[in-house]
Formats: C-alpha cells, structure tokens, sequence
C-alpha cells in the first residue's frame, strides 16, 4: 500500500453554499445582562458542580428512625426532615433566592433510587451493577473536560461521574449511608423483581451492548414535563395546608384509605418546607445584619420579608409570584432526580401579577428584565446528580427546563403577550442555557412577536426552538381523547423538558377579583419508559445474527432468516426491534411500580391537577392525563440511510454481497475505530493500512441515496419506518395501562450509541456519532438545500408522534439583517406549514467551534443547540463537539 | 482552622467561597483570617462524639459526621 493522504477518501462536503472565508465570523447580535445579573453569571462561570451529603443525611436518618410507617408518610416525613436541615445559600446580588443545595451549582446524590453508581468502582456494589448492564452507558460516555465540571479528584475534593465535586470529609457518609439503601433503593427492590419478567436474560444483554441507553425507573423517574403552579398560586402554602387537612376529615375511616396518607404526606411536607423557607428568610436577615451598604442591606431585608410572607400567604405582586413559582420548582427538583422540569408557559401564569404592577407603576420593564434575568441565573444553576452516563451521555449536563411562549388561549385566540416579549429580551441579554426558550408557532400568532423571536433564534444561542402549535393539539387529542381531552384543553399544553409535547390544563386563577384561565401541566413525566433505543445497533444485531459484534456477546436469539431480500432484512429488525421494546416495557412498569411505592412523589403530585382532587399521587394515576409511556429511539435516519444502501447495494443494484458489506463494516472500510483516534465525526477519520481493500464498497455505501435530500427512494423508507414504529408502540402496555407512543428525540446520546456501533452501511464509521435529533439529516450528507430537507423531513405526519427534531445549522451571514431575518422566518414558517413539527437553529460559523474546541478558555460562555437543549461549548464531551462541528453548515437558504 | 470553618463562610463550590462580611472571594482550605468564627458543625456539638477522622455518633447512636453543617439543627448545642 502506498501511503497517501491521511484522511477520509470519500470526503463529505459540510457546507451548503459557499465555504466561508476569512475572519470567522462572529455573530451578529450581542446584548449584555443588567449589572447586578453580570455579577451572578460571572460567579456561575467561576463555580463548579458541586454536590452535597446533606439532604440524603437527614433524609435517611429520617427514613430510617420511621420504619413501619406507612411508605408516603414516611417518604414525607424523611423530605420535610431533609428541607428543614438544609442550610440556606444566599449570594450577593441575588434578588430571588433559594436553591437545591448550599452551592451555587449544588445537588445530591438520591441513594433511594440508586446507590450503586457513585461507589467506587473497584466496589462490589458497582461491580454488581455494571454484571447487570446497568452502568455500561457510563463507560462509553465522554464528559466535557472543562466550564463547571469536576472532571478529577483534587486536594480535598473527590470528583464523581467526572462532574460533580464532593469534600473529602463528607465521602465516608455518603457511603454510609448509600450502604443503608442496598437491597432497599428503588434500583435494587426493581431489579429483584423485573428478572421476573420472561426474556429478562435478553434484558441485560440489551443494557450491556447499549441498544438502550438507561432504565428510567431509578434514574430521572420524573421530569420531561411541565410543572403546575397554580395551586400555590392561588391558595399559597397555608391554603393548600388547609386544603390537606379539610380533605383527610372528609376520608379517614373510607374506603380507598390511601387518600388520607396522600394528604397527610401532602401536609407533612408542606411543613417541611415552611421551615426551608424560614430558614433562607433568617438567611437573608443575617446578611443584612453583615451588610455596610444601606441599599444591599435593605434588598437582604426585602427577601426576608418578601420569603416570611410566602411561608403563610398568596402573592402579593410579580416578584412574590415569580419568588414562588421558584420554591416550589427548586421543591419538586429536590424531591427526585429530576430532568426536563419545564417551567411551561410562565409568561402567561405569571402575566396577571405583572400586568396589574405594570398599571399600578409598581413595575418597570427594566425591573422585570433585571428580575426575568435573575430568574435565568437560577434555573441555570440547577444540577441534576446522575450517572455519567445519564448526565454526559444523555444530558450533557444540561437538565432542560424548557419555558414556553406563544400557543393559543382557552378561548383560541394568540396566546402572546409583552411579558412573553421581555421573556425573549432577558434571553437575549442573559444568553443562558436555561430556561431553554421553545416558540408554540401558531398561524394566529401576531408578527412582531414571530419576528422577536427571530432575533432571539439570531443572537445564535440555539433558542427559541420552534414548535408547531397546531401539530402538538392533534397529537394530543388523539392520545389523550380516552381520558377526555377536548380542543379547549388541548390548547394548554407545553413542551417538557427538552421536545416532549405535554399534556397541560386551564386553571382559573383569581387576581384581584378577576379570574385568568392560566396553563399548566396535568400528566405526570411523558419521557419514562423505553429510553433510547439505538436502531443502527438493532441493525447490526440484525447483520450478525443477534450477536454484538463488538464485544461478540449473544444479544438476541437467531432470527434464523437468511437475509436474501431486503425484506428479509426488514422484517428481522423489526423482529428484533419488537422485542426490545416488549422487553423493556416489562421491566420498566415493574420499575415504575416500585417507584411509586418506595419513592412516590408527593410534591409534584400536590401540584397536578387533579392529584389533591382524587387523594392519589401520580404513580396512582391522580393525575388528569396518565398516558405518558413512551419509547424513545436514537439513529433512526442512519437506520434509514443503511436500508437505503442495502436495498441498493446489495439486493438491487449487486454491487456486493451481504456477507461482503459485513465484512467491510468489521473492518470499518479501512479506516480506525473512532475509540483510537479520539475523533468522533466522518469527517476527520485516519485510514488503516487496508483501506484500499474497501474503499470501493465505502463509496458506494457513502453514494448511496440520503435521507434529506428530497429522495423518494429513501424517503419512502423513512416514511415505512415512521409509520412502523408509531403503530407498534400502541402494541405495548404501560403501568398505567395505556398504549405507549413514540417519541423520538436524541438528545445526546447519538454520542454514546454511536461509539459502541460498528461502522454501519451507510458509510458512517465505526464509533462515530449518529446524525443528531430524529429528522436531521446525517451531517454532511444533505446536499440539496433547506427546502429538500423540509421535504425529506415532512414525508410522514408528524403528529403521529410525540415529537420530531430538526436541527440545522447556518451561517450568520445568510440570515444578516433585517432582510436575512425576514428571510429566516418565511424558512421557518414554510417548515412548519409543511407540517414539521419542530425546528432550531446553530447560527454559528463552523470555524469558530473548531477554534473553541482547541481554545476553550477563550469560549466560556459560547453556547451551541445540540439536541432540544443549548449547552456551554466548554461543557459538552467531545463526541457531541465533533457531530456538532461536523453538521452541515447552511451559507445559503 | 480553615475559611471553611467560619460561620461567615459562603460555599460557592466544594473549592471556594465568598465571606460574608467582605464579599471577597476565599479559598475553603486556606488558613482563615483574623475575624474568623466558629461555624455551628457537629464537631462543636454536645451531643457529637467522634469515632474517626470522618465519622462519628449524634447523641450516641446515629451516624454523623464532624464537618456536617449545623446551623439548622434545632438540637444542636455548642460544646
């Protein structure tokens, strides 16, 4: 073999347009938060992930000192013993106040529902869980290597899941007390029992080959949903109190009796944060008592009053409303693992409040926008503890609460309003990963909110995404009909966490005699189920016979097809994609039921309707809307695309054989394993001494039609697929005893899955990433312009589903002032009109990532949109870093 | 002693912090200055008796640790 270039023979352009040239291009808008607000997000960028023993301490002492009460008291009694002994964190400047732990960034491992991740790894706790397959997604996971994360151990600080930050002096508690929990968490009571489950042996195997990515029974059992703050709202904490104690007079002694321990809990842990609030309220006037300056001493005093006033009362004014909806999001995180807790459409929840200060001169939009930004800085905080691989591989850290704007009103008029425009403003000058902003596109929407949310969607902080209102509704009614979902209330919903179309519901809010129908969520967490499964990897099962190759492990039986057809090939996946899903279905309803007996949520559960209504938290299905199963999937359009080249290739055109292209993909067409180079995207790869052997076969599996280009060849396959797997979803059952749907988001795990996949048949090399989202296209393989990937990604309906995810990413300068804006936006709406359901953006020049990933210090606040969520460059591992360098780069639209 | 000791101390992370009376930024494992006081731990506590480095019993019989923040413990009571 002669030596020649050393790179990729078959290269992939990753532009479309003109490369660009010159100075990387910066982008065009660039606001600054208020100074008050700087301070803050300069402290954040200084701060690492830190975590703390405290709450699981009093927690488990609790638990521990109650055995024999009735589980939800005691799970009551152990919560409102771990807020009473929080100890409160106020910083400088703050203006809201409170947290999840006394760090600015702070969080706590949850030993209840999983103890034995953060063991060390020489443990025998952690050598049990990775037998189980149940940590396997951690060991392929890469962990961004610097902003906030604790990647190794220093001094007296022990790094965990190479995130988290943990003192020295407080590792031998957190393992005593994770030893309490062994045989007790909810991972291990579930795990005794799903190996009940016929197939369970399949399982595991599954887990181990990372088809999917984790159980979501005890790592993130709630969240991608939409919180529901109207009951403190409108009642304050006292008032919901009241409501406890005049319901558990009306029940105790009557059949269906756990309805007086659900309100007793309720109580109990409504106590328990009263005390947390006093607490921070003590907090605050001790700083005042330390503080020289007559204004920051009068602001200390001013959260003192404004946090004793809540303990007992409703809100007074937006500030109030706006410091309660923060207690009780920060309560509910503190309640459980807990990503996706979207705070839904708080523009218009809170609109009442600010409305009424706007007319009475009590408020200035630059005091909302100074107060929207603190707001910013505190949901930006929010960690949520995890496995690595949960946190890295599928979070990248992030933990999507995802605030809407726009929609409709009750009455089906323009949901929009000025409090949602100053929404957008203060995300535009606190350019912050959370809230991550998502526009509910309606064609009833007034232009000049459409065209500020263009200008935020510039500024290129990966948000707005934008959502089509009218696509959610009819997925809505269609799955949520049974329960007595109307259109009136259809027209409530939100997105949880990062694209997870939610179930949402009117409550009449009482402001100053007036009564506003304000939205929020009604159904527990939409994302938990099936997560993540890998349909390259199933495929490759399929190619080998149900072996993972990699490890040569037998992950399913023979399908004992000869795979002489395409269809042949067709139906072997779907064989094996059925029971996958059968599989962990089972097992993740047992999870799911052992859940809710051990670990119930109380909390959330007193704020969805019509949980206080019925007595029965959410695992008992109180809530108005239960069917929220799902099952998520990841690769779908290299799936598609390695159909596509085997219908071709193989059983068309006979350009090789099956057994051929098996063996070419063992051999990765020549080329390193991803895992050896460090590089995780097609586009920087370094051949092997055989590569010649196969470059011939990776260039017609390379040339092969594409997803995204307007193909009908491979675009009828994406529809066949689509429709396939939303069908077959109704087929499985959930805990609740409702059809689980499809859903289809990749978050970051096309990172993960792609680096234990094998090269696969549409040229993708071995251990890169997957195309992101569900209908992006695999990156540098859309040629054709916007408008052919608009039709590729719209070949099938979009609400069949409850979700789809296009990512794109553009250059500044094809969306340069006003006239790129207009532009941008008519794109925007022809995909949405189209009957896309989902769109975001990267508006960013390639370069300046390339140069960020070697310079990262002199990125720290450079955001980028991944998957449904925008994250600190600096923070992201670098497989997601490459796929996100590697996508095609739109100059032109 | 340390910055992380004092009871004026205001943990950012597990590395750092901000004094309350300054605002100055400190380090928690530096030597601490000459305002420095007490911060209510379990360590201080009557009711804390210590079995090792790390470990040790509150009121005789649930595990506890010296350096456990206690500011908010109703029975903590200073030794």
């Amino acid at each position: 073999m002669t030596e020649q270039n050393n790179f990729l023979e078959c290269p992939v352009s990753n532009y479309y347009g003109d490369v660009p040239k010159g100075e990387i291009q910066a982008r065009e808008i660039h606001k600054q938060p208020t100074p008050r607000v700087e301070k803050i997000r300069q402290l954040y960028f200084n701060t690492q992930s830190s975590a703390s023993v405290e709450f699981p301490y009093w927690y488990t002492r609790r638990w521990e000192e109650l055995e024999g009460e009735i589980p939800i008291v005691r799970r009551a009694e152990a919560l409102k013993a771990a807020f009473e002994h929080s100890t409160p964190a106020i910083y400088p400047g703050e203006i809201l106040v409170m947290g999840k732990a006394p760090f600015l960034r702070g969080s706590y491992p949850m030993p209840w529902l999983s103890e034995a991740f953060f063991m060390a790894q020489e443990g025998e706790l952690y050598q049990a869980a990775l037998d189980a397959g149940k940590v396997s997604a951690d060991q392929v996971t890469t962990m961004g290597q610097g902003g906030g994360n604790v990647t190794e151990s220093v001094g007296n600080v022990i790094s965990i899941a190479g995130k988290f930050g943990l003192r020295k002096e407080e590792m031998p508690m957190l393992l005593d007390i994770a030893k309490k929990w062994y045989n007790k968490s909810v991972d291990d009571v579930g795990h005794k029992y799903e190996q009940m489950v016929p197939g369970y042996h399949e399982k595991e195997e599954i887990m181990r080959a990372v088809i999917c990515m984790f159980d979501s029974g005890y790592t993130l059992p709630q969240g991608r949903e939409v919180m529901n703050y109207y009951y403190p709202l409108q009642y304050g904490i006292e008032g919901i109190k009241n409501i406890c104690d005049e319901k558990m007079k009306q029940t105790a002694g009557y059949p269906d009796m756990d309805r007086i321990y659900f309100y007793k809990a309720v109580y109990i842990i409504l106590e328990g944060i009263q005390t947390w609030v006093k607490n921070y309220a003590e907090e605050a006037r001790f700083m005042a008592s330390l503080e020289q300056d007559a204004s920051s001493k009068e602001e200390y005093l001013d959260i003192a009053e404004r946090l004793d006033w809540l303990v007992a009362h409703t809100p007074r004014n937006f500030h109030d409303a706006l410091q309660l909806v923060w207690i009780f999001h920060v309560a509910v995180l503190n309640e459980d693992a807990i990503s996706g807790l979207s705070p839904g459409r708080l523009g218009q929840i809170l609109y009442p409040y600010w409305k009424r200060d706007m007319d009475q001169g009590l408020l200035t939009n630059e005091k909302t926008l100074e107060l929207l930004e603190s707001m910013r800085m505190k949901f930006t905080e929010i960690d949520c503890f995890a496995s690595m691989g949960v946190v890295g591989g599928v979070l990248s850290g992030n933990t999507f609460n995802n605030l809407c704007v726009g929609g409709l009103t009750k009455d089906g008029n323009s949901a929009a309003n000025d409090l949602e425009m100053l929404i957008m403003e203060s995300a535009m000058t606190c350019d912050t990963p959370q809230p991550t902003l998502s526009l509910l596109y309606d064609e009833k929407l007034p232009e000049d909110f459409l065209m500020k949310g263009v200008e935020c969607t510039k500024i290129g902080t990966g948000y707005p995404a934008w959502v089509n209102n009218q696509v959610a509704m009819e997925f809505l009614l269609n799955n949520f009909k049974k329960e007595g979902m109307g259109l009136e209330e259809a027209r409530a919903w939100s997105i949880g966490g990062c694209l997870e179309t939610s179930a949402g519901s009117w409550m009449p809010l009482v402001v100053d005699g007036v009564t506003h129908y304000i939205p929020g969520g009604s159904a527990p967490a939409t994302s938990v189920g099936v997560h993540f499964l890998s349909l390259p990897k199933i495929l490759e099962a399929v190619l080998f016979d149900g072996l993972d190759k990699k490890t040569g492990r037998r992950v399913y039986p023979s399908h004992g097809l000869a795979l002489n057809s395409y269809e042949e090939v067709w139906e072997a996946f779907k064989k094996y994609f059925d029971s996958t899903v059968e599989v962990l279905t089972l097992t993740n309803n047992i999870q799911h039921d052992v859940w809710g007996r051990i670990s119930p949520s109380i909390i959330n559960s007193m704020l969805k309707p019509d949980c206080l209504d019925t007595g029965r938290d959410i695992s008992r299905k109180g809530s108005r809307y239960n069917r929220t199963f799902n099952v998520e999937i990841c690769g779908g359009v290299n799936l598609v695309n390695s159909l596509a080249s085997i219908k071709k290739n193989v059983f068309e055109d006979k350009s090789f054989t099956l057994d051929v292209l098996k063996e070419a993909i063992v051999a990765n067409f020549g080329y390193a394993p991803a895992a050896e180079t460090g590089a995780y995207s097609l586009s920087e790869q370094v051949k092997d001494s055989h590569y010649n052997d196969w470059l011939k076969i990776h260039k017609q599996c390379l040339d092969a039609p594409k997803y995204g280009n307007d193909d009908i060849y491979v675009d009828s396959l994406f529809r066949e697929w689509q429709e396939y797997f939303s069908a077959t979803c109704e087929n499985y059952i959930s805990l609740y005893g409702e059809p689980l749907y499809s859903c289809q988001i990749s978050v970051s795990t096309h990172g993960p899955m792609g680096a234990v996949t094998l090269a696969t048949a549409d040229g993708r090399l071995d251990g890169t990433t997957f195309a992101d989202g569900s209908v992006s296209a695999y990156p540098g393989s859309d040629k054709s312009g916007p408008y052919a990937l608009f039709s590729s990604a719209t070949c099938y309906n979009h609400s069949l589903s409850q979700n789809s995810q296009l990512n794109m990413k553009i250059h500044p300068s094809a969306i340069a002032g006003r006239e790129g804006a207009r532009k941008f936006l008519e794109m925007i709406k022809s995909y949405l009109r189209k009957g896309g359901f989902h769109i975001q953006f990267n508006v960013v020049d390639s370069r300046m990532l390339k140069d960020a990933q070697a310079h990262p210090d002199k990125y720290r606040g450079l955001m980028v949109r991944v998957a449904g969520f925008t994250q600190y460059w600096v923070e992201l591992g670098k497989q997601i870093q490459d796929e996100v360098i590697a996508r095609t780069e739109y100059s032109e639209i | 002693m340390n910055h992380i000791d004092c009871k004026y101390y205001l943990a950012t992370d597990v590395f750092k912090g901000i004094c309350k009376r300054t605002k100055e930024s400190i380090l928690a494992d530096e030597p601490h200055c000459e305002d420095f006081e007490k911060a209510p731990k379990c360590r201080y506590c009557k009711h804390f008796t210590e079995s090792d480095e790390f470990m040790g019993l509150c009121m005789n019989q649930t595990h506890a640790f010296p350096d456990m923040q206690a500011s908010t413990c109703k029975t903590f009571s200073w030794n």
